[in-house]
């Protein structure tokens, strides 16, 4: 009877084990493509040593270099974002950053205030999948979740993932239990240049004004950080389009001076940054390539530094070596 | 509600949980109390349906029994409830007069059901029902109401209303066995199919001739795994609380005629038509002509059984059967091959809604027949080659299964626990992995719900 119930036990675990295999296997590794779904998993393998914590959608993981604000002024920043980031999902992914280490300042990027509901499954799973399990995981979920979309299926990916049977690469054997790089610090160097020929047109839109979810977690942002004695700065990147309205800048500076918080409009900015569309975008001015990227950085590493008691860790020799060491690799890869 | 589905699982846990804890005499009140709130869930309206013809029957019932004397009396009171439950069910399933109404779930099976009742107690088969709460569950046992089969009161209720049961480890063995089959042909094999048929029958001017008969021979295999596949869910989750369930299939496609293929296909309702409405037209006791046109009629009311859209499809029927028993030949792979692609090109009514379109796409099997363009197109149908291989495969695998069912549930009986688990691990996990489902297939529902 013992020896049934062991070989039971032993099948019963076999199972499990097949299981627990097949959804890795299926799931995207996002690896060589899209790799936007690496973004959130890659800080889990980072030290966890940064003053600077950015939050939010493609605006900062495309427009910000934290090697340049290292290079430039010491900071040691890393960037939290990922595509089509809701402002709940930055605020589960600020709580989840908390627990491994408190920044001295935390940038969010205000372009997701104009989203009042998920926009796209696709977009919740470049976000979520790779996210470690958590508490703050599990409510981002069901703040994220779409009507056709189910719980169980971020539990068990293979309920979403089962299809991909067919369509297994090498790169899901290889990247099975292990993950490579994909950025640097949070930053995805793109250095591809398609210049900004046109803006397309502005529409006007029916409502101006921030959905009261957008201004509700926007305030748990600020309150999160008052808790742990983090200054927040909010921040809205040079994109040229999907346009920033006036009158979402001006519900922003309202937020931000009742607070007593800074907001930075980098589109303000343009010309003192010497940001030039026709050679410094990868998209026709929604995002920055490599060469904006590096601009914008060293401006706002001297924003940082003058606004905030930030740490110059070129000075400390501990770190200062593996930075020097991610630095060689960065410099390598945009040479 | 889908029958495949985490929720209905849940149900169905909870339920079978529920059944063997509660006292021996709450275990069929219990049932129609789950039975009750799942057809709550559905919504009001639906749930007064059932109400009306339920204790219409009923009360018909008793009526019919009191009255056993006096044949007029009997005579109109069968009439009445037939009349206004048959009016119900045409009126409400084909939106006649009414709009926007919630068609019942399961209305035509219940419909059908309570009908077999009154006319089983005007024919002093069996007593009536006393209990009005007992009456209830046979018309409201949820399994069975998303799609079927149709239960006579004295098939079902030995084991419905039985109350002395226990917990039974090899019956749930079998009835998980039947459910994860059941899951298995919808999830792999109908789904799968699908999205070929949907490819080809949304776009019925790029895709004619050949690719219509594919279409037709693919819904053949889909429309089998789809209902046969859901009566297994009602009849394995039954078996786990032991109540019985007849068979609706009795592997349909190896019949060597029409006559044969309805023996063997939705036998419930075939059976139904056969007491209730074949014999008492006479049957095939009178002469020739008089027997073809009770087929015939026959027929007609099982294609409006499906829906007034599917009334030529069962006289089409109707008339292939007659056809059917003068047209023979002496091969019965030939008889077998010719009978299949009858029921498959006849399908061509449930693929294409629209009688005239699909009788075009039938007439274009003969007028455009372009293999080659099959051949060229088949890997753009929205399957890929290991999807194809996955479906030919599972197809070949539940055929074959169905066919020597008994052979196989005799052999499994006789090996050990473990084998046994490790043949349901590797069925959940063929399932997880090959299934269809999710986020990108919309087509979960079974086909026969809507009937």
């Amino acid at each position: 009877m013992v020896k049934k119930i062991i070989k039971i036990i032993a099948i019963l675990a076999i199972a499990l084990t097949l299981f627990y295999l097949l959804n890795k296997l299926l799931m995207p590794k996002y690896m060589t493509d899209l790799v936007e779904g690496s973004m959130i998993s890659q800080y889990y393998n980072e030290e966890k040593n940064h003053e600077v914590i950015f939050v939010g959608d493609c605006e900062v993981y495309a427009n910000f270099s934290p090697m340049v604000l290292y290079q430039e002024q010491g900071i040691t920043s890393y960037i939290r974002g990922s595509s089509q980031q809701m402002i709940w999902q930055s605020y589960y992914i600020l709580k989840e950053t908390l627990k491994y280490e408190v920044p001295k300042v935390v940038v969010f990027n205000v372009n997701s205030m104009r989203y009042s509901e998920p926009v796209s499954e696709a977009y919740n799973r470049l976000t979520l999948d790779k996210m470690k399990w958590s508490k703050e995981k599990y409510d981002m979920i069901n703040a994220s979740m779409l009507e056709n979309e189910t719980m169980a299926s971020y539990i068990f990916p293979i309920l979403r993932y089962h299809d991909r049977f067919d369509k297994l690469t090498e790169e899901d054997i290889k990247y099975l239990f292990r993950e490579k790089k994909n950025t640097y610090q949070g930053f995805l160097i793109n250095k591809e240049v398609k210049p900004l020929e046109s803006i397309p047109t502005v529409k006007k839109l029916a409502n101006y004004k921030f959905a009261d979810i957008d201004y509700e977690y926007l305030q748990k942002i600020l309150d999160l950080c008052k808790e742990n004695n983090i200054q927040l700065l909010l921040i809205k990147a040079p994109s040229v389009y999907p346009h920033w309205y006036e009158e979402y800048d001006a519900q922003i500076e309202e937020f931000a001076q009742k607070n007593s918080i800074n907001f930075v409009n980098f589109l303000d900015k343009v010309e003192e940054i010497g940001i030039d569309y026709s050679k410094d975008t990868y998209d026709r001015g929604l995002h920055l390539n490599l060469t904006g990227a590096t601009k914008l950085s060293k401006y706002f590493s001297k924003y940082l530094k003058e606004k905030y008691n930030l740490t110059d860790y070129r000075q400390n020799k501990e770190v200062d070596n593996i930075y020097q060491e991610k630095l060689k690799q960065y410099n390598a890869e945009i040479s | 509600m889908n029958l495949v589905s985490g929720i209905m699982f849940l149900i169905m846990l909870v339920t079978a949980f529920l059944y063997y804890v509660v006292p021996k005499k709450a275990k069929p009140y219990t049932l129609l109390a789950i039975s009750v709130a799942f057809y709550i869930s559905l919504g009001w309206q639906p749930l007064m349906f059932i109400i009306f013809s339920t204790i219409t029957t009923y009360i018909a019932g008793i009526l019919l029994e009191k009255n056993a004397e006096n044949k007029t009396i009997k005579k109109l009171i069968l009439g009445v409830t037939i009349i206004l439950n048959g009016i119900i069910l045409v009126v409400v399933k084909n939106q006649i007069f009414v709009k926007n109404l919630i068609v019942p779930m399961g209305i035509s099976y219940y419909t059908f059901q309570v009908m077999s009742y009154n006319i089983d107690i005007y024919r002093e088969k069996y007593k009536a029902q006393k209990n009005i709460a007992k009456y209830f569950l046979y018309t409201m046992y949820f399994p069975y109401l998303s799609i079927g089969p149709i239960n006579r009161y004295n098939d079902i209720t030995p084991t419905l209303y039985e109350t002395n049961k226990k917990f039974n480890l090899t019956q749930s063995y079998y009835g998980l066995s039947r459910i994860l089959l059941g899951i298995f042909k919808k999830l792999v094999v109908a789904n799968r199919v699908q999205i070929l048929v949907s490819t080809i029958s949304q776009d019925p001017n790029a895709y004619q001739g050949a690719f219509a008969l594919f279409a037709m021979l693919l819904y053949s295999i889909q429309l089998y795994c789809d209902f046969s596949g859901g009566i297994d869910v009602v009849i394995g989750f039954s078996k786990i609380l032991q109540i019985n369930i007849i068979e609706n299939f009795n592997n349909p496609y190896i019949a060597e005629s029409i006559q044969d293929f309805w023996r063997r296909w939705h036998i419930s309702l075939s059976n139904w038509f056969r007491d209730y409405v074949y014999i008492p037209l006479g049957g095939s006791r009178c002469g020739k002509l008089r027997t073809n046109i009770n087929v015939l009629i026959v027929f007609t009311l099982s294609g409006l059984w499906h829906g007034t859209a599917y009334v030529l499809w069962g006289l089409l029927h109707g008339i292939f059967l007659i056809i059917g028993k003068v047209v023979k030949t002496p091969s019965k792979i030939i008889n077998r091959i010719v009978t299949f692609l009858i029921v498959s090109i006849l399908w061509s009514f449930f693929i294409w809604p629209d009688t005239i379109q699909a009788c075009q796409m039938i007439g274009s099997i003969f007028t455009q027949f372009n293999y080659q363009a099959l051949i060229q197109n088949i890997g753009n149908l929205g399957l890929s080659l290991a999807n194809y291989i996955v479906l030919i495969i599972s197809t070949i695998a539940v055929f074959f299964y169905d066919a020597k069912k008994s052979k196989i549930n005799e052999k499994l009986k006789s090996k050990s626990v473990e084998i046994k688990l490790i043949l349901t691990l590797s069925v959940i996990l063929v399932i997880f992995v090959f299934g269809v489902y999710g986020i990108g297939f919309n087509a979960s529902e079974f086909i026969y719900n809507k009937f």
